[in-house]
């Protein structure tokens, strides 16, 4: 998907019909992004709301050259890592990912099958039970088609560690579809 | 397991980071080392799969209203209103309110609106980057993706071998503040698009005279369909004659 970067010389004659051009189609990306992040459909409401308020105000300010999706992923998500919400996964985060052990790769060959067969609500599952530091980037690179560029300015953290956590995140994912399926799949042979 | 040097490039690969000469160096790769493009295609599987499932909220549609009253400017500054302007005003108004009426009432259908909603709808489909929601050529799998989303159900049809047209997938839509279903088909180089709502909520037959998409409606069995397609007429009858036929009650 083609990222949305404000050409050199647009910015001083941007105005708010500009912004709301720019905006409004990443409202959906930006809502869902955010039930993610809080859970709560009312605080997903707020959160997105005032995103959007933000970065209306900070709309003249925007800097030329900046990828507008990313910069909006950014606000919302300092917005919400400011909330009481977002405070307190913030003191869990690091916690999270220190926590995280690379195990061996179990098996080479891959059980695409398994992942094919996999419902909605099971891969929701595995997203579910990701770290938050490794859901945000999932959802970044998987679902709203950011480039790791861009995830790491949203996120502002160095392109390394969006890769490193992406290549983490998929892997507890596929993990957890892997087993589920094919746990089953061992019980129904018993 | 295989010590292959590309299998730490198959997650850039697969999410088109890698430059153009590294890209069709791996590329080239593929056709020979199976254990790599066994990865690359459990990758793009994974991909699809959290795509998918990650597009896990919608947006309330007041939520949209909301932010769009934010984003209107603040500044009409109050005005003091002298008492013979309020009374002039009152009588322009009820002038207005009276064309208004008069216009609503000798409009040739009340759905126009509607056919306008849908239309855009189309449009950003067509120009959207994930224009549906749940992506699938399976009608088993579009099918109960809508459960618990929509307060109906209804049949995509069994699409034949050989048949033109192929189901993209689906996604939730709004009219006139009610939930609908959005299928999405392909039929040579065009989408067509077909919307499903409750007809109480959404009805209405479609105005002839818009030259630019075809649009086709019709009620079955308490719900209302609409096709919106640049596709040729004939395509969008085909369609409906299979709708007609899968959801015949």
């Amino acid at each position: 998907m083609a990222a949305t970067v404000i050409a050199r010389g647009n910015v001083s004659g941007l105005e708010n019909k500009d912004f709301e051009k720019l905006a409004v189609p990443l409202l959906d990306g930006l809502y869902n992004f955010a039930r993610w992040q809080c859970g709560d459909p009312d605080e997903a409401r707020d959160l997105v709301q005032e995103t959007f308020l933000k970065s209306l105000k900070g709309f003249s300010s925007f800097r030329e050259g900046t990828n507008f999706k990313a910069w909006m992923f950014r606000i919302l998500r300092n917005t919400f890592l400011t909330s009481r919400t977002g405070l307190e996964r913030r003191n869990t985060q690091q916690e999270d990912e220190e926590g995280f052990e690379e195990s061996s790769v179990s098996q080479e060959t891959p059980e695409i099958a398994l992942i094919r067969r996999a419902d909605t609500e099971l891969v929701q599952a595995a997203i579910a039970q990701l770290a938050p530091a490794f859901q945000e980037v999932i959802l970044l690179a998987d679902l709203e088609e950011m480039k790791y560029q861009e995830i790491a300015e949203a996120l502002d953290i160095p392109i390394g560690t969006v890769m490193s956590r992406l290549a983490r995140a998929r892997k507890q994912v596929r993990e957890h579809i892997v087993l589920t399926l094919g746990g089953k799949r061992t019980v129904g042979v018993k | 397991m295989t010590n292959c040097e590309w299998r730490k490039k198959i997650g850039l690969y697969v999410d088109g980071e890698l430059d153009p000469r590294a890209e069709q160096a791996i590329a080239g790769h593929l056709q020979g080392c199976v254990d790599c493009s066994s990865a690359v295609l459990e990758q793009q599987a994974l991909k699809k799969a959290v795509r998918v499932a990650g597009k896990r909220f919608t947006a309330p549609p007041d939520l949209y209203a909301s932010v769009q009253r934010q984003m209107q400017p603040k500044n009409s500054p109050r005005l003091f209103v002298r008492p013979w302007l309020k009374w002039s005003a009152l009588a322009a108004s009820a002038f207005l309110l009276g064309v208004i009426t008069f216009g609503l009432l000798s409009r040739p259908s009340a759905s126009n609106a509607t056919v306008a909603q849908l239309i855009d709808q189309h449009v950003i489909m067509l120009a959207s980057a994930n224009p549906v929601d749940v992506i699938s050529s399976d009608k088993h799998t579009v099918k109960p993706w809508f459960q618990g989303k929509l307060p109906f159900t209804f049949n995509p049809p069994e699409l034949v071998a050989g048949s033109p047209f192929t189901l993209v997938g689906g996604k939730l839509v709004y009219a006139q503040h009610a939930p609908g279903a959005e299928l999405v088909y392909q039929v040579r180089q065009h989408k067509i698009s077909v919307f499903i709502f409750q007809s109480r909520n959404v009805s209405g037959e479609p105005a002839a005279g818009n030259q630019t998409f075809v649009v086709n409606g019709w009620q079955e069995g308490g719900l209302q369909y609409y096709i919106v397609t640049d596709a040729a007429r004939e395509d969008a009858d085909r369609l409906r004659a299979l709708m007609e036929d899968a959801n015949r009650s």
